[in-house]
């Protein structure tokens, strides 16, 4: 930098004049700690602007003799004054605020201050804490629901297997085995299947099980049969999604025998297809 | 004035620090005239003037611990204290509510000179008279109304590094002028 062209560039005077902004400021206040020529620069301005400001102010009015009396009263007075007159705040920043503030007060800021970061930084991690629980409330909730549709899922076929036992065990219960060898004139399509018909004596309910059906195509599904006095009445169609457990039949009054044939989904009124498995009373 | 001690300024500033009041006495009678002279160049009110300069040395007073003479003389620290403290008031939302009614006036003052108070012909106003129109403009409003660069720019109509280059070019007149 040259000192020369700094002095006379007019920071000097705006320096002086309280017009140069914070970065100017403290730019010229290392220049004149570095440059006396610079600090000289600053007196010699200083000094002609403060005596051509006190020689003229021979013209000030009489009233500052009263000010003069008032300030020594005001000065005198122990507590300090709050008096103030009202202002707002400047883009260029006052040398001195109007307003002093008390030792204890600083105390007090500080303490207030500290405090509410301390709280604002428990606010953030009891936030943390409970976005993190509430996430893990709502997943064990999920889990706990899924175990509640396992658990009765598991009792409706726990019921299922113990009613299928109480009907074995049921002395009533009339066990007819259906079986693909006994299909006259061996005409099964597959004279290895085997099904059970269990049929209760007293309520003339029938109820069948599945032990071994080829699975049928999408459009064909297996019906009963009940063969009374000769003729075929319709026992009903039923699926193999459910394994081999006990399916309940219509309610047949009188057979002598029963028999499973393929037929299209929904069933026939009378046999049409090919029959699977046979057996009689 | 009538005080017959005199002080150097290493002397004052060493007196004022410790509370002196006579120190202060003299301090007074000897700058309050011409920092009244600023007070009233800028707010234009002989009553507020008075106000503002009873808080003005009430804060020398207080704050004189602040004062760096490293930064400038004792007179430079006094004449900031009181230009900020008079454009605060300027500022104030109730001094322009108070002016509101003298906005004519107001504005002659701001561009032609006509004043209440008669104080042009005192000071850096009178200083600031000798200068070209469009520089006196600008450290008038600079100066005496307390508006930054930014806010001049705005106000003018003029390029913000126009302001800087020509308030700069008036100070080192404004320096011409006072030799």
């Amino acid at each position: 930098v040259n000192i020369k062209e700094y002095i006379s560039s007019g920071i000097v005077e705006s320096y002086v004049l309280g017009l140069a902004d914070k970065a100017e400021r403290e730019e010229f206040e290392q220049m004149c700690a570095k440059h006396a020529e610079v600090k000289a620069a600053r007196e010699a301005f200083e000094i002609m602007l403060e005596q051509q400001l006190l020689a003229d102010a021979a013209q000030a009015p009489a009233t500052l003799r009263h000010l003069r009396q008032s300030i020594f009263a005001e000065i005198a007075q122990q507590k300090p004054s709050f008096k103030r007159i009202d202002t707002e705040a400047r883009p260029s920043s006052a040398q001195v605020k109007l307003l002093p503030v008390g030792g204890w007060i600083k105390y007090l800021a500080a303490a207030s201050v500290a405090l509410l970061i301390v709280s604002i930084a428990l606010n953030i991690y009891l936030f943390s804490q409970y976005k993190n629980f509430s996430s893990k409330y709502a997943s064990l909730l999920a889990s706990q629901s899924r175990m509640a549709d396992n658990n009765k899922a598991m009792q409706t076929r726990l019921e299922q297997y113990g009613n299928t036992i109480a009907m074995f065990k049921d002395t009533n219960m009339a066990v007819i085995k259906m079986e693909g060898s006994r299909v006259p004139g061996n005409a099964s399509p597959a004279p290895s299947s085997l099904a059970t018909v269990l049929w209760d004596t007293r309520s003339k309910d029938v109820f069948l099980m599945v032990n071994n059906l080829p699975p049928p195509a999408a459009e064909h599904q297996y019906q009963l049969w009940a063969i009374v006095d000769g003729k075929t009445v319709d026992a009903g169609v039923f699926d193999m999604h459910d394994g081999n457990m006990m399916v309940r039949m219509k309610n047949i009054p009188r057979a002598q025998a029963f028999a499973v044939t393929l037929e299209k989904k929904g069933g026939n009124p009378t046999p049409q297809g090919k029959m699977y498995v046979l057996g009689s009373i | 004035l009538n005080n017959s001690v005199t002080y150097t300024e290493e002397q004052l500033v060493a007196s004022l620090k410790q509370k002196d009041e006579k120190a202060f006495g003299y301090l007074y009678d000897h700058y309050s005239g011409a920092l009244y002279n600023i007070v009233v160049q800028i707010v234009n009110d002989a009553e507020l003037s008075n106000d503002i300069l009873q808080d003005v040395f009430v804060n020398i007073w207080r704050k004189i611990d602040s004062y760096d003479p490293t930064k400038g003389r004792l007179f430079t620290w006094m004449l900031n204290i009181t230009r900020n403290a008079s454009i605060d008031v300027l500022r104030s939302k109730n001094y322009r509510n108070s002016q509101k009614n003298n906005s004519i006036s107001d504005e002659l003052n701001e561009r032609g000179g006509i004043s209440q108070l008669n104080t042009d012909l005192i000071g850096l106003r009178k200083i600031l008279s000798k200068l070209k129109e469009d520089q006196r403009v600008l450290l008038e409003l600079a100066y005496f109304k307390g508006y930054t660069h930014e806010e001049i720019s705005e106000l003018e109509k003029i390029p913000l590094g126009t302001v800087k280059t020509r308030i700069r070019n008036a100070l080192i007149q404004l320096r011409e002028y006072l030799k």
